[in-house]
């Protein structure tokens, strides 16, 4: 043990015998294992490495793809491959130490002593090794897009060309998992030597190449400045990274170089444009000559057949429908066109129209401009609509319609609903129609009492079930209550009374019903009739009517209608 | 008088157009194919050279409206192709024998503006178009030779343009068309007057293009000032942002913090090429420092550099010599290198618009790209802001972030 040289172990000297002894005791398990068939490290460990090449560099679909194939259960595959990394890492490290166990420190920090481990087999693993690599140069060798790349770890790997930028990336995610993972420092070491010594070198290279394209930039600016000719693209471009079109040329920025690749480029265009007239024509002269060619043979077929020889026009002769297809066709096309044009015409006049106003129209700040002024004055003959706006603007506040009722109205939909709903007594006008909406639904209480006495007179129940809006809607704008004398005086005219008796006025006007409908002992007769409010409005009016001549002779003094309670 | 005649009266007479929703115009053509469009051929080469193929929903609507003559603001997200589309409909409309300064193109910064003259060099490359970058920070005298020799486009930023145009260097009656970048900033407060002072210099009714990725309303309202019924082409804010670019935000408690997690995600940045935006210059000089202190490689570009290592630095960048480049918002807008394929956000931008130009800079042209916010807890409020306002997902970061670059 190399306790003497790095750290001190507290043990008993019983334990370290019993643990001797058992190591003494595996490791002689390992011999013999190691000697049966089977199980020689030395034949087995190759072919792991071979395969886990080989598995590498499938791309990661097709490895799942196979998985899937083989029924595997992946989550143990996945354990298996993680031990078989963690092995193989762990292998790495131990050959590491063990080839670097004299001179490393930090070998002190492991339990194993790699100096006698190394004394003891050094020979087996050099010949594994050796083994590998001559199988990967065989491989190499055989197909040529498979390379050869070191790790962070110093293994020599091997994947396809194609994958090696996303292997070396890995590559380095698992140098930095190792730089931050303490438990093994060994690795440290050489990243921490590698950017060291290459980040300055780096750095300094890539501000010498700077340097040098920017020197190489400023000189190609000052010829540009120099020269007092035209400028072009290439002139400008500077090594941009631009992708440009597949027919994309790079000219040379000297001019006449660049003339000539002009001219060579033209004639270039030329010559396939000629090529392809050239082919064009070929193609028809072939496709003609072939059915020719086939026309002559079906001719000598029918002949053989004795048949005789086919009618030429005939092919180019067309049934009935098709002709009468043609025919609507054409019609139709030409009615199409015929309408097109119209609309063509149509927009082009509007079109000419928009254009003689574009050119009256003077901007803004187009005024003062040489020879704007003229255009100016010729403009300011005004429109109707200019006029009255101007006229608008000069009057005087006071003289102006109200606010809201005449050019406020003008914008709105409220205007024409607005004369509908405005009478005297309505609340201001400057209020919207959404502002007065919401009271007509639900009027002020002072009229709703207003009217429920009289409504409860005319028909004698539950009034409170006939849900009638437009009448509670129409007491709220009439708010002005019909004085009582008025109803009962007899020189009125028989139009007018029949209106005033309209079920939505005031209770006065309703002269009390003599009949012995009305004072009989069964008022309910009238129940059924009442759903349709209208119904009832209309046969009371008429029976008011007929009854006219009577209740204004044997009118019952006031204190007698009872239906007035 | 028609209808149409009457609202378009109405457009040029009324005033406040805040209530105003607008939308793309209608008699907008879509035309599938650049062989469609009636390009010249030499035009066409250079698109197809280029490396475009077929034109992207902004060109296949745009190009035909401008090179027609007539005014146009056009909307598109960003990396979807709207430069080239005005260096394209420029192209068409230019007149190669006429050795003057048909088209003047305005954008907000001086890399941008040499950009655009790049773009317009490469897909003119057969046409022999003269284009020069007249912008700050150059030799003034370099800038008169160049534009006395006869540019056919001057592509450029307000104050150097407007300087050459007073010297009477670059004159302007030939001049038929003005193209305003990034639209909005230039319309924005600091830039309005130099374009005012610019556009009082060019033939009146002018050719106008408006381009932007972002073109807020009070933007849109103003535009009747110097523009005659423009075309609209344009994109509802819940359809700016881009599928390709995978929103993701980081929380951290402190400030402090952004730095660590920075430096946790350096190599997922150096897979190909990484933005890194603050809010102020002092801040990308000091995030810089620090991160080279900690032995990381990048390199930082704001306006208080000197224009020559600011054209260094975007060489280094372009030719993909540096990887991560830590930035203020002169970067925000409409860089093009098509390697950047993820932006950082280590401040989250001061507004709405700048988070789409920002996470613009990648996924460039149908690219993925990715785009990472740093957020404080206070934060968090405006990102989900940005994320309402704009109807995207902004998740927190996934661990295989780097897989999505």
């Amino acid at each position: 043990m190399n306790d003497q040289r790095s750290k001190k172990i507290l043990f008993n000297k019983s334990s370290l015998l019993s643990l001797k002894a058992e190591l003494l005791k595996k490791q002689e398990e390992v011999q013999d294992k190691k000697h049966l068939p089977q199980h020689r490290v030395d034949s087995y460990k190759p072919p792991v490495a071979k395969a886990k090449n080989v598995k590498d560099t499938e791309k990661p679909g097709k490895r799942s793809f196979k998985d899937n194939l083989k029924a595997v259960d992946t989550d143990e595959l996945e354990a298996c491959r993680k031990s078989k990394l963690a092995l193989e890492k762990k292998a790495e490290l131990y050959a590491h130490l063990a080839d670097g166990a004299g001179n490393s420190e930090l070998s002190g920090r492991f339990l194993v002593d790699f100096n006698t481990k190394k004394q003891q087999e050094p020979e087996p693993e050099c010949k594994s090794s050796q083994d590998t690599d001559v199988t990967y140069q065989s491989y190499e060798e055989v197909e040529s897009e498979w390379t050869e790349f070191t790790d962070c770890l110093g293994r020599t790997r091997k994947c396809l060309k194609s994958d090696l930028d996303l292997y070396i990336k890995r590559d380095q995610e698992l140098m930095q998992t190792m730089i931050k993972d303490q438990v093994k420092p060994i690795e440290e070491m050489p990243e921490n030597e590698v950017p060291q010594v290459e980040k300055p070198l780096l750095v300094q290279k890539t501000n010498d190449y700077l340097q040098s394209l920017r020197e190489k930039w400023e000189e190609k600016e000052r010829e540009l400045l120099a020269k007092d000719k035209d400028i072009h693209y290439q002139d400008l471009l500077y090594d941009e990274a631009r992708i440009h079109g597949v027919s994309y040329f790079s000219f040379s920025t000297d001019e006449a170089e660049r003339q000539k690749q002009m001219e060579a480029l033209k004639k270039q265009r030329q010559e396939t444009l000629a090529a392809q007239a050239e082919a064009e024509e070929r193609r028809r002269k072939r496709d003609e000559l072939l059915a020719a060619r086939v026309a002559a043979a079906r001719a000598r077929q029918r002949a053989r057949a004795g048949l005789p020889p086919e009618d030429p026009t005939k092919e180019n002769e067309k049934d009935f429908t098709t002709c009468l297809l043609e025919f609507l066709t054409q019609q139709k096309n030409e009615a199409d066109n015929k309408a097109k044009e119209e609309e063509k015409k149509i927009k082009e006049e509007q079109e000419k129209e928009r254009q003689k106003l574009r050119d009256a129209y003077v901007r803004d700040w187009d005024i003062g401009k040489e020879g704007v002024e003229g255009k100016v004055k010729k403009f300011r003959e005004m429109t109707q609509e200019e006029y009255v706006e101007q006229q608008r603007a000069k009057r005087i506040e006071e003289f102006a319609p109200i606010q809201g009722s005449c050019r406020d109205g003008s914008n709105y939909t409220f205007d024409g609903r607005g004369k509908v709903v405005a009478p005297d007594n309505y609340p201001p006008l400057s209020k919207s129609w959404t502002d007065v909406r919401p009271k007509v639904k639900t009027p002020p209480p002072p009229i709703i009492s207003y009217t429920e006495p009289e409504e409860k007179g005319l028909y004698f129940s539950s009034k409170k079930s006939m849900p009638k809006p437009s009448v509670q809607y129409k007491n709220f704008v009439k708010a002005q209550p019909t004085p009582i004398e008025n109803e009962i005086s007899d020189d009125e005219s028989e139009a007018q009374r029949s209106e005033e008796r309209n079920p939505e006025a005031n209770h006065a006007e309703i002269a009390p019903p003599p009949t012995y409908d009305y004072y009989g002992p069964v008022p309910k007769k009238y129940k059924p009739q009442k759903p349709f409010v209208s119904d009832i409005r209309e046969a009371y009016a008429q029976g008011a009517r007929s009854l006219e001549p009577k209740s204004s002779s044997e009118r019952l003094p006031q204190h007698y209608d009872f239906t007035f309670d | 008088m028609t209808a149409s005649e009457v609202s378009f009266n109405r457009k040029i007479i009324s005033e406040d157009l805040s209530n105003v929703e607008f939308d793309t115009s209608e008699d907008v053509e879509v035309i599938p194919t650049f062989d469609s469009m009636g390009l010249r051929d030499e035009l066409l080469r250079g698109i197809y050279t280029y490396g475009f193929e077929k034109p992207s929903a902004i060109q296949q609507r745009s190009i035909q409206p401008i090179v027609k003559g007539r005014d146009v603001i056009a909307q598109a997200q960003s990396g979807t192709g709207k430069t080239a589309t005005f260096s394209i409909s420029i192209l068409q409309s230019l007149d190669t024998t006429l050795r003057e300064t048909q088209v003047l193109v305005l954008s907000p910064t001086r890399e941008l503006a040499t950009q655009i003259q790049k773009v317009i060099l490469a897909l003119g490359d057969f046409m022999n178009v003269q284009c020069h970058a007249c912008i700050g920070g150059t030799n003034l005298g370099e800038d008169i030779r160049k534009l006395d020799y006869g540019q056919h486009v001057v592509s450029g930023t307000p104050g150097r343009v407007f300087d050459m145009i007073r010297r009477r260097v670059l004159r302007t009656r030939s001049i038929k068309m003005l193209v305003l970048d990034e639209a909005d900033e230039m319309l924005n407060k600091g830039f309005k007057e130099q374009i005012y002072d610019v556009y009082r210099y060019l033939p009146p009714a002018t050719q106008v293009v408006l381009i932007s990725a972002t073109l807020p309303h009070e933007i849109l309202e103003m535009t009747s000032k110097f523009m005659t019924d423009p075309i609209r082409i344009l994109v509802k804010r819940d359809e700016l942002t881009l599928e390709g670019i995978k929103q993701f935000f980081v929380a951290v408690e402190r400030e402090e913090w952004k730095f660590d997690t920075l430096c946790d995600l350096y190599d997922t940045l150096t897979i190909t090429q990484a933005v890194i935006f603050c809010n102020t210059k002092r801040k990308v000089d000091w995030l810089t420092q620090k991160m080279q202190e900690a032995n990381f490689t990048v390199s930082s570009m704001h306006g208080d550099m000197p224009q020559k290592e600011r054209d260094n630095i975007m060489k280094e960048f372009r030719s993909g010599q540096s990887r991560v480049l830590i930035t203020t918002d002169v970067w925000a807008r409409g860089i093009d290198v098509q390697q950047v394929s993820l932006v950082i956000n280590y401040d989250l931008p001061n507004n709405r618009e700048l988070y789409i130009h920002r996470i613009g800079r990648s996924g460039r042209f149908g690219r993925k790209g990715v785009a990472i916010n740093f957020v404080k807890s206070d934060d968090i409020r405006i990102l989900r802001d940005i994320e309402q306002y704009y109807s995207t997902q902004i998740d927190e970061m996934p661990m295989n972030v780097a897989d999505l670059i």
